[in-house]
């Protein structure tokens, strides 16, 4: 036997093996030693090469083909098997990650808004809409601003229908009250524009805590009003219908009908309660609304002279309409709440599920 | 006010059905409480007579009875009422119907006895708020028929809420006046004539010194009369009416009363001595009045008195002793008119309430006065005989007759109600009783003595409204009015987003809740009538509330809870009071709870403290905790929280003992932040973001356990050079291998260049730097 057929013998029995070991090769570090030992600087193929020394000049260039060919082949397999072990060790490995997924989620904290907090975010936000300026007055207030400059002096009828917190102490001699309506904000706001010196056009939404000493299944001694009211030249009740309108539509989230009653109170002239079509029926008549198909939402009215004339706002010029409503009522009418006193247990679990 | 749909027939030739009138008078602005239906409540109670009556073998105070209800055979009903006898007419309930207290009769046994129906008091027929046994019917009743219609029962009974302005239509007449001008119908006059006075009987002596109260006085003797019960239309009526009958004469004046809206009243005159006078009280005067109160009055009271004293509290109440009784036999009857302000003022300062109060109060019809005197005495010589004296009239015999005159504009009218209105409404507003000429856009009002409340032509446009009807006007939105645009305050928005429960608690707390955590009561502000003594003072502070929040949800199985309050809390100040806007947080409990990747967490105060910085970096705000002890929260974990240099709140545990008091017995921690005491925040700012990464280095020290890791980081910032861009605490140790009385503390800083990348030395130079500083400052040594 010549040399170099023993030397393309060995390297053909180098192939076998490799070829042996690569598939035997159980994950990629052992492939990766074998590339060494076969195929590296100083692996088995060069080893042969070494001996090139002895061949003839005419037979160097053959062991150098067939090295380079088994080299080329042998690499082929090496990156096959790689690619497969890679895939089997990919697959190891999800198989060993795979979850539950049906386990629960890590909970974050989940805070919720107070339904009445919700509810006068969205009221305020619709009068907002439509050009009215937020105001706010103080809880605790005077007689004049709560009573008497809205038209309900002392000896007035109406004026004991508010079951009125006095406080103990009086204030530069003045009794001093928590104010049972948000109606004194109109006061305030108003007598604050003009002393500025400012003309109408004035539109306020003023939201708030009121105070009514009365505590039942019904009535809480604490709850939460909103006061609207618009001065202008030519307002009319039509301009009032039209808000009213607007809002409750737009509060409901569905077009309610609105009815208007004749009613009385001192501080608008002609005054109206407002009834919106049931919104848990469609006004054919249900348990909530007493089988009538409406619902009592609201009191409103033209804001009565004497109260302009108490802020020194020229009536023959100026006219204006005004309306006071209840949020928690269009709270709960809005979601089915069927007991006021819920908002004022605080259980987080009635206010997360409101909050949602 | 209930009103008998068969009275108001009496004034008005009505013939719908009772739910379109109770339509038409909502529509006119009388609410609507109710109608009720009388007769048809007591349907299927018919008329019994007791055949028999014989002991129940198994029961003392039961009988049994044998009823004829006009049937082929008698019925069995167990009865345990005893003021029956046989041969008495009673009412029976039949098997089947239901009654107005809800009850539905059934057959059934009574302690072994069957029972096929119910005898019936008045009570159980509605009637009658209280009764004593059966109800015993006349012996004329015929048996088996229907109850309620031999009772003449009303049909149909309306139920009015009648606004404080409408005192007109305090009676059934102005009602009437109402739905007959709506209707286009003619409203009855009252009928009958006026009765003269007989010669010899006595006419009162009366004076009027408080003249500008009580403008109008007339008084009226009437001698032998026989009292007796009311006939049983005018009872019925009452009843019907919601009043309860007294005796004759006091029922004859409420009926009139109710059905025109006078009150007057009836003296025993034998009881009087001398003339009569309207004064205003002394001081300190005082009456026993009719129901029975000792009635304390004070100057400005408006009485009338005998000369032995106040016989009466004008407008209000008559006295004891000078009302009738079944033995008067002389009378001295009252009408007069009382000037409203002066009736409320001293009813409410008394807090007392009378049917006639609330007709003075709202005021009555100058005009009625001296034509009730006349009908109520032709009524009562007619049912109880007696001779009347002559009328004495003392005052203006015309007092408020001729009614006002008003100006008005047709045009200012139609501008207010954003309608036109045609001159045929007018017609409505003159069968209401006003007197109208138009002349252009003038409109020439006379206004009926019995509207008190129209003075203004803005009143004016309320009848129209009301006449022409509400719907009738359209629905404009207004020119929209640009005003500055509100920048709402969401403090209480980013709390919850930061996973807190907001809830809204009483702005009025107990004294004691409140010197839990403000111990000098000086600038509470006290209610002088609260609901409750739970409720007594305005809140100073919001955390009393949320623990009483805190502890309803641990009661009720909350692991822990997260609750955020936004609200006023309320001081006194020199010359006046504060309402000063306020967020408080409470945090006790579990954090989250037990769950497959984690054990429950209970909360600390860095939980709290977290949410609070949170809080307040949302604002823009960086706020600063210095140790210090606050009343209410346990020492060595509470704090002030500074917002550059101004306090604005506090945070801490609440104190062990203070918890229990609230029912919590786990560590519960609360803060406060005063929102007018923030400074604005900063507005986010555009800064190039870096283009070098940064290095970071730690360092960990044992420091003595006292020390304040703020003030470590300040040093740390101020030693470590211009590069360091962030220096915090990342461990903190105290245990095994630690001596005690220290702590191991470890910071991380890190560096950063905008310009370069660091090399290790710059990181070098920094941390040598930054051991120097700190082992100076704190006497810490290096561990790592
Ligand atoms: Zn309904």
């Amino acid at each position: 036997m010549s040399d170099i057929d023993a030397m393309i013998a060995q390297l053909e029995s180098i192939r076998q093996q490799a070829q042996q070991d690569f598939a035997a090769a159980a994950d990629s570090e052992v492939l990766t030693a074998l590339k060494v030992k076969y195929l590296g600087k100083k692996g088995e193929l060069t080893g042969v090469l070494k001996g090139v020394g002895g061949l003839s000049v005419e037979d160097r260039p053959r062991i150098g083909q067939v090295v380079n060919t088994i080299k080329a082949e042998l690499e082929q397999v090496i990156e096959a098997r790689a690619a497969e072990l890679g895939a089997q060790a990919d697959a190891a490995r999800i198989h060993a990650e795979r979850i539950d997924v049906s386990l629960p989620g890590r909970v974050m904290p989940r805070g919720a808004l107070h339904p009445v907090q919700q509810g006068l975010d969205e009221m305020t936000a619709i009068f907002d809409r439509m050009g009215f300026m937020i105001a706010e007055g103080p809880e605790i207030e005077t007689e004049f601003h709560n009573f008497d400059a809205l038209n309900i002096p002392p000896e007035h009828p109406a004026r004991a229908m508010h079951d009125t917190f006095f406080l103990r102490d009086t204030e530069n001699g003045e009794p001093m009250l928590l104010r049972t309506h948000t109606s004194p904000v109109q006061i305030r706001a108003m007598q604050r524009f003009v002393g500025d010196g400012h003309e109408p056009p004035l539109a306020v939404v003023a939201p708030g805590r009121v105070y009514r000493c009365d505590s039942d299944v019904t009535h809480s001694p604490m709850f939460h009003q909103v006061e609207v009211f618009k001065v202008d030249r030519d307002v009319s009740m039509a301009h009032l219908k039209g808000v009213l309108q607007y809002f409750l539509s737009a509060y409901f989230e569905q077009e309610v009908p609105i009815r208007l009653r004749p009613h009385y109170f001192p501080f608008t002239e002609p005054s109206a309660e407002v009834d919106i079509g049931c919104v848990f029926c469609a006004g054919k008549g249900c348990r909530i609304c007493k089988g009538s198909g409406w619902i009592e939402v609201l009191g409103s009215g033209m804001i009565h002279p004497n109260v302009l004339k108490s802020v020194n706002i020229d009536t023959s010029i100026y006219s204006g309409f005004a309306f006071g409503l209840g949020v928690e009522r269009l709270v709960m009418l809005k979601h089915g709440i069927p007991d006021l006193r819920l908002f004022f247990e605080n259980d987080v679990r009635f206010l997360r599920r409101m909050g949602a | 006010m209930k009103i008998p749909y068969s009275w108001l027939k009496d004034y008005v030739a009505l013939t719908a059905a009772a739910e379109a009138v109770a339509g038409d008078l909502v529509r006119l602005g009388h609410e609507i409480e109710g109608v009720e239906l009388p007769r048809a409540a007591v349907q299927g109670v018919r008329v019994g007579l007791i055949r028999s009556k014989g002991p129940h073998p198994d029961a003392d105070k039961l009988s049994l009875l044998k009823v004829d209800i006009g049937e082929a055979e008698p019925l069995d009903i167990v009865c345990g009422a005893s003021n029956m006898t046989e041969g008495d007419k009673v009412p029976v309930a039949t098997i089947g119907t239901s009654l107005p207290n809800g009850l539905t009769i059934k057959k059934g046994k009574i302690r072994g006895e069957t029972s096929c129906g119910m005898c019936c008091s008045e009570t159980e027929l509605g009637l009658a708020a209280e009764s004593a046994g059966l109800l015993i019917l006349p012996k004329d009743a015929p048996v088996g028929a229907e109850v309620g219609e031999f009772l003449a029962l009303e049909e149909a009974v309306f139920d009015l809420s009648i606004t404080p302005n409408r005192g007109d239509c305090m009676n059934v007449r102005g009602v009437a006046r109402d739905l007959a001008a709506d209707a286009g119908l003619s409203l009855a006059p009252h009928a009958g004539e006026p009765v003269a006075a007989e010669s010899g009987v006595g006419k009162p002596v009366v004076g009027i010194d408080a003249i500008g109260d009580c403008p109008l006085y007339l008084g009226r003797r009437i001698e032998g009369v026989k009292v007796a019960d009311a006939p049983a239309w005018i009872a019925s009526r009452l009843i019907a009416a919601g009043q309860r009958p007294v005796n004759g004469i006091v029922d004859v004046l409420n009926y009139i009363m109710l059905d025109m809206g006078q009150p007057m009243h009836a003296f025993d005159a034998d009881t009087l001595s001398g003339g009569v006078n309207i004064r205003s009280a002394n001081d300190g005067e005082s009456f026993k009045a009719l129901d029975g109160r000792e009635v304390k009055l004070a100057d400005g009271d408006l009485v009338v008195t005998d000369e032995a004293g106040v016989i009466a509290l004008a407008g209000i109440m008559g006295s004891e002793p000078s009302g009738v009784t079944d033995a008067t036999t002389s009378i001295m009857l009252e009408a007069a008119f009382f000037r409203p302000a002066r009736v409320s003022l001293t009813r409410r300062r008394l807090a007392m309430v009378s049917e006639a109060s609330m007709r003075f109060e709202r005021g009555i019809d100058p005009a009625m006065v001296a034509e009730a005197m006349q009908r109520a005495t032709r009524m009562i010589v007619e049912l109880f005989g007696g001779r009347p004296g002559e009328v004495v009239v003392c005052g203006d015999a015309f007092y408020g007759q001729a009614g006002r005159k008003l100006e008005c504009s047709i045009g200012r009218i139609e501008s207010r109600l954003g309608v036109a209105i045609p001159a045929s409404v007018d017609e409505v507003l003159v069968r209401m009783g006003f007197g109208l000429t138009r002349e252009g856009d003038a409109l020439h009002v006379g206004i009926p003595s019995f509207r008190h409340d129209v003075t203004i032509p803005e009143d004016l446009s309320e009848e129209y409204a009301r006449v022409i009807g509400f719907d009738a006007i359209p629905a404009i939105l207004p020119p929209l009015v640009v005003s500055s645009p509100a920048k709402s305050e969401r403090a209480v928005h980013s709390a919850v987003q930061a996973g807190f429960v907001q809830v809204v608690g009483y702005a009025f707390i107990a004294p004691a809740e409140q010197r839990r955590f403000i111990a000098d009561a000086t600038s509470d502000i006290a209610l002088a009538n609260p609901i409750s003594e739970d409720m007594a003072v305005m809140r100073r502070s919001l955390w009393p509330g949320l623990l009483k929040i805190a502890r309803h949800n641990l009661n009720r199985q909350q692991p822990g809870v997260a609750l955020v309050e936004q609200g006023r809390i309320y001081n006194k100040v020199e010359g006046g009071h504060s309402e000063t806007d306020t967020i408080a947080w409470l945090l006790t409990g579990e954090m989250q709870q037990d769950a497959w990747h984690g054990a429950a967490r209970e909360a600390d105060f860095f939980d709290l403290k977290g949410a609070v910085e949170g809080w307040l970096s949302a604002r823009g705000l960086t706020g600063r905790f210095i140790a210090e002890a606050i009343p209410g929260l346990q020492r060595g974990q509470s704090a002030k929280i500074l917002v550059g240099r101004s306090e604005v709140g506090q945070i801490g545990r609440v104190d062990a003992a203070i918890a229990e008091d609230f029912d919590i017995d786990r560590p519960v921690f609360v803060a406060s932040i005063e929102l007018a005491a923030l400074p604005s925040g900063k507005r986010a700012k555009f800064v190039p973001l870096p283009e070098f990464p940064s290095v970071e280095r730690d360092l960990v020290f044992l420091f003595d356990r006292d020390v304040v890791a703020e003030e470590i980081i300040q040093t740390v910032s101020k030693s470590g050079g211009r590069l360091l861009s962030d220096a915090r605490i990342f461990d903190r140790y105290a245990g095994k291998g630690v001596p005690q009385g220290k702590v191991s503390l470890g910071i991380r800083f890190a560096l950063q260049d905008g310009t370069r990348t660091l090399t290790q030395d710059d990181s070098d130079t920094a941390s040598k730097a930054i051991v120097a500083a700190v082992e100076k400052r704190f006497a810490a040594t290096l561990r790592a």
